[in-house]
């Protein structure tokens, strides 16, 4: 529906009814008349509406006539009101709505042949519709084109005008980057002040543009709407897992687009909190790598020291030589395998299927390692599931929702949009807790800025002035009377003037924050890359769980602690068994009965449970020489961790080296073979996103080159090696993960959870939670002042946007250092100064600029490259429950060269 | 058999009647003008609609007229167009057809994507000696349909005449596109026809 949502989870809107074409229709008081319409099934042309936002009545075409008055009325700006009389058709509607294309007409040009449009353009369908052929008075703007910004062109001639672009920005993406203004007789749409577009670049403005006049930059002239092959794919950047449409040409996207269009304008409103159907920068305009020129194409083998180019065959039989030599010789236990959270579901299962029931080894791990694993953990340990328990229904719907150490406009933007559709629409309380100035925090009700690192003591603050205010919900902490007290006494140490000194937020502010999160009806603790890529990471989840077990928000509909995950499938990676610790389905490894089952579905014998190595333990025993072969999919150890790891040497220590990417990595180059493997839309499959919906991917094109899906290349390894795997496709892999973990593919409907805390409350909590509310930190040294975060930028995604030359374009690396502008003239620095950046674990000397979003006494680096070698600059903190270690993070001091 | 019936079969046999009877049109044919026309030695006029062979054209100043908008291709019953499409590199905002492909043996002269291009850039002319040992030469390319177009280009531009799509050079100006220019750049004043 156009019009806000008459009806809220705290509202019932009243039943009204009126006639329309002489049927007694019933609506919702309050919404707008075209939405009752279009609800009975007619469609009235409209095309300055869309339902993600409220109508703007601009484009005069959908006209009906309301008995009581002369003229025809705009439906979309009418409520509706109980009694109306409406007639929607009729020739003097269709006279009038003919008028008003005829009124856009005079003024577009009819460039229809050379424009990105023609074949999806609501004007010229309009045009033919109503039989428009003749225009007594047509007139040219001779607009010049404004190709300023680096992404879209906005051709102001063939505007209608309609602000489509303008109050999707606005209403739904709240970034509100575009305007009207009148320029040379003309009302154009420019960029907010007239300057070259410089905004988060969602493209959901060309998306709804319903005529050609916002085009993109990167497939510019290059396509017909008639000539492209559309597949519905899912998005391999992020774990929001939106739906998009990749266009493909031969073996080249063109362009790829998203279920947001001006084509699909009819919708129930109240539908969008599922998700409005935009994609963000990285889908729509970060696709140029799958088709580009440093792709690999073919196999490559270390001859004489260098790689050279290979036939399949030729390499697939020395890989299996060479795994079966190392096997026969160091046993199964020198064999280890890592695997990048950007595979899909039946790869990462092919995966750890290959390593335990092939190979022999249970050392075993994903990119789910850096992060996600500590809230998997934290919330089974605590709660009994292993992901997030609400969905994105829940975000937009909440009333409180306390984003912590989460840039979530950046890591996951349309996650983002959720929440900024509970600002908008619901009218939700947000409280946002970063020690950055982030894009969430100028939009929401609480933004509060912490000193850097201080997250866990934030949550400790939390959590102690809920207790001191009483906000404690009596029900949820009666069954547990122990462990309250247990809490009591743990957090008897905790004083929060102590901690506000610490973090920089007020005492009234814990306080307050604790109240909004205790006093909604339906509050969201939503944690990120600040808290689970950090250290204590898994401490700091089990204190939110508590924070939420105190005031009544477990297990409560609509309540519960989320996080985001940074991978499009790191949940997936996890269900899939892709971790030492782990079976499929996340059934413990050392789980006899859990062992049993699939050593029999495999027929093959598990290895033992004591052989387990995470990430960590692998770099450790390739050092150490235990883990003699290495295979590697997707994954890039070298350029991700600091150099304090020794990551180059442990993999030069090893006798096989095998990386199997699409891209020749850094860790590639160090392999001694490399399997060029497809991207995402080369491959059918399924992702895991961030809510636990299981979501298609759709093989778009033909692989490129002679590379291959890595499900592929893993069968014919796991035959070569003696075993006698029959997957034809994708889909054969799926079928043998529906007989083991049944109800897995849940068609984007996964099952409710319910959070299931009394277990671990009445039986381990006391014991554990003493420890978890240490004394504060002890004060670091002052030689180091500023804090170093490393973290991810809104148009790049780990390693892989950087092989995308279009997100490259719109934010290259510019090798500087973002601080804050205050810190750069207490230092003396200006935009460029060369500076001399020191940590504990070397120094390297770079260039500062400037960066609004950066607080003071932090500077920023993104974690996507390494040039400098920033990320050398960090410690590595393991955490000794999950293993998961932090290199996010560090103190540095900075000097002026 | 009456007596005068033999006497008459008698006849025509001793004279070769019947051999007579059949080159009368042999003979006849002799003071004839010939029907077999001597080709190749000699060609015959063809008339202004003919579809030939397809080229592409150039405006008088020699500019591609094509701006690789990819009507052809949709309006092909028999698939045999081919276009690829980009921006001009020398002339920003300007579209054009980088490559464009027209498979002859698939061709069936239908003559719609003529009809359908909207700056008459395409045109059939009055060639059609063609044919060749080598099935692929006869996948045009770009080139060799700009080559057709500009040494048949009198007939090409008969073709567009006889079918009504051009009325003559000066009328033909205005198919062409005005591309706006980049706000980067200095405006330029708009097209003489259009203001």
């Amino acid at each position: 529906m156009g019009l806000k949502p008459a009806t809220n989870p705290d509202v019932e809107a009243a039943t009204i009814e009126l006639s329309i074409d002489g049927k007694t229709v019933t609506a919702k008081d309050g919404v707008s008349l075209y939405d009752v319409i279009s609800s009975t099934g007619k469609i009235i042309p409209a095309m300055c509406y869309h339902y993600t936002f409220d109508p703007f009545g601009s484009c005069g075409m959908c006209l009906v006539m309301q008995e009581g008055k002369k003229a025809p009325v705009r439906s979309c700006t009418a409520k509706a009101a109980a009694g109306m009389i409406i007639r929607t058709e009729g020739d003097d509607l269709f006279q009038a709505r003919k008028k008003a294309v005829e009124k856009h007409l005079s003024v577009h040009p009819l460039d229809c042949p050379v424009c990105d449009a023609d074949g999806h353009c609501e004007l010229q369908d309009m045009a033919f519709h109503h039989g428009v052929t003749n225009l007594p008075n047509a007139k040219q703007k001779f607009i010049p084109e404004d190709t300023r910004s680096p992404v879209l062109d906005f051709n102001m001639n063939r505007c209608i005008a309609c602000a489509e672009c303008i109050n999707v920005c606005k209403d739904v993406l709240m970034i509100d980057a575009l305007q009207f203004m009148k320029k040379g007789g003309f009302n154009q749409v420019v960029p907010k002040g007239d300057v070259a577009l410089d905004c988060e670049f969602c493209g959901d403005c060309l998306a709804v543009c319903p005529v050609g006049a916002i085009t993109n930059k990167f497939s510019k002239y290059l396509y017909k709407p008639w000539q492209m092959k559309k597949t519905t794919t899912t998005c391999n950047y992020c774990g929001d897992g939106c739906q998009l449409y990749v266009e493909t040409k031969d073996t080249e996207v063109v362009r790829v687009t998203s279920p947001l269009s001006w084509k699909n304008k009819w919708g129930d409103r109240a539908e969008t909190s599922k998700g409005h159907g935009g994609i963000c920068v990285r889908g729509r305009f970060g696709f140029e790598y799958i088709d580009g020129r440093t792709r690999l194409t073919q196999p490559l083998v270390r001859k004489d020291g260098q790689l050279a180019a290979t036939s399949w065959l030729e390499t697939m039989h020395h890989v299996v030589d060479r795994f079966a030599a190392v096997k026969q010789q160091y046993g199964a236990g020198a064999i280890a395998g890592l695997i990048t959270a950007r595979c899909t579901n039946e790869e990462l299962y092919l995966f750890q299927k290959l390593m335990r029931s092939v190979f022999g080894s249970n050392a075993v791990d994903s990119s789910a390692r850096y992060g996600h694993l500590n809230f998997v953990h934290a919330s089974r340990h605590a709660v009994g599931i292993g992901r997030t328990p609400n969905d994105w229904e829940d975000f937009t719907k909440a009333k409180a929702v306390l984003l912590i150490g989460s840039n979530i406009t950046e890591t996951n933007p349309l996650t983002a949009v959720r929440v900024k559709e509970a600002i908008r629409v619901y009218k939700a309380q947000v409280v946002t807790l970063d020690s950055a100035v982030t894009n969430m925090a100028k939009l929401a009700s609480h933004p509060f800025l912490i000193k850097p690192g201080t997250e866990g003591l934030v949550i400790d603050g939390l959590v102690k002035a809920t207790l001191a205010q009483d906000l404690v919900d009596e029900e949820a902490v009666k069954k547990h009377p122990k462990a309250f007290e247990a809490l009591k006494a743990a957090v008897a140490g905790v004083s929060l003037e102590q901690l506000a000194a610490q973090t920089g937020l007020a005492v009234g502010s814990f306080k307050e924050i604790a109240a909004i999160f205790a006093e909604a009806p339906r509050s969201i603790i939503l944690c990120a890359e600040g808290i689970v890529r950090r250290a204590d990471g898994y401490q700091n989840v089990l204190k939110l769980i508590d924070l939420a077990w105190i005031t009544g928000k477990l297990g409560k509909p609509g309540c519960g602690v989320n996080t985001l995950t940074e991978e499009p499938n790191e949940q997936g990676a996890v269900d899939m068994g892709v971790a030492p610790e782990f079976l499929p389905g996340q059934a413990r490894f050392d789980d006899a009965a859990a062992r049993e089952r699939f050593a029999k579905a495999w027929d093959a014998p598990l290895p033992a449970a004591g052989t387990s190595a995470h990430l960590m333990d692998i770099l450790t025993r390739c050092r150490n020489g235990q883990i003699k072969a290495l295979y590697v999919i997707g994954e890039n150890p070298l350029a991700t961790l600091p150099v304090s790891l020794n990551v180059k040497a442990a993999l030069e220590q090893l006798e096989l080296l095998v990386v199997q990417d699409p891209f020749l990595t850094d860790t590639g180059r160090l392999a001694h073979v490399v399997l060029p493997a497809c991207t995402y839309a080369e491959k059918d499959g399924t992702f895991t996103n961030l809510e636990g919906r299981v979501l298609r991917v759709r093989q778009a094109m033909d692989p490129i080159g002679e590379s291959l899906p890595d499900w592929h290349i893993m069968t014919s390894l796991a035959n070569g090696m003696g075993a006698n795997w029959e997957y034809q496709s994708a889909n054969d892999i799926q079928a043998e993960i529906m007989k083991l973990l049944p109800g897995y593919y849940n068609l984007g409907q996964p099952r409710k959870v319910t959070p299931a805390p009394d277990q671990y409350l009445s039986n381990g909590y006391s014991a554990e939670v003493g420890a978890r509310y240490r004394a504060a930190q002890a004060n670091r040294d002052g030689r180091r002042p500023l804090a170093l975060v490393m973290g991810q930028v809104l148009m790049h995604s780990g390693k892989m946007s950087t092989e995308a030359s279009g997100l490259i374009t719109i934010a290259p690396n510019t090798g500087k250092l973002r601080m804050n502008a205050k810190d750069m003239e207490t230092l003396g620095l200006q935009e460029g100064t060369k500076v001399r950046l020191s940590s504990d674990q070397g120094s390297l000397e770079i260039g500062v600029q400037a960066d609004l979003s950066v607080a003071p006494g932090a500077c920023f680096f993104p974690e996507h490259f390494n040039e400098p070698p920033v990320k050398d600059l960090m410690a590595v903190a393991v955490d000794t429950t999950t293993g998961v270690p932090s290199f996010k993070q560090t103190w540095v001091s900075i000097e002026k060269v | 058999m009456s007596v005068g019936a033999l006497t008459k079969k008698i006849l025509q046999a001793a004279l070769f009647y019947e051999i007579w009877d059949a080159m009368k049109v042999t003979f006849r044919h002799m003071f004839h003008r010939p029907i077999t026309f001597q080709y190749p030695r000699e060609q015959r006029a063809i008339p202004d609609t003919h579809r030939g062979a397809l080229g592409l054209l150039r405006y008088d100043d020699g500019r591609e007229r094509c701006v690789g908008c990819d009507l052809c291709e949709a309006a092909c019953p028999s698939h045999c167009i081919k276009v690829i499409s980009e921006e001009d590199k020398e002339r920003p905002l300007q579209r054009y057809a980088s490559e464009f492909y027209i498979d002859v043996t698939k061709c069936v002269f239908c003559g719609y994507c003529v009809e359908a291009c909207p700056v008459n850039a395409l045109a059939m002319t009055k060639m059609y000696e063609y044919s060749t040992h080598d099935k692929r030469t006869l996948l045009f390319d770009k080139k060799r349909l700009y080559d057709i177009g500009e040494r048949h280009l009198d007939d090409a531009k008969k073709y567009l005449y006889a079918h009504n799509q051009e009325q003559n050079v000066e009328a033909s100006r205005e198919y062409r596109y005005y591309f706006p220019q980049s706000v980067q750049k200095s405006t330029q004043p708009p097209p003489k026809h259009l203001s």
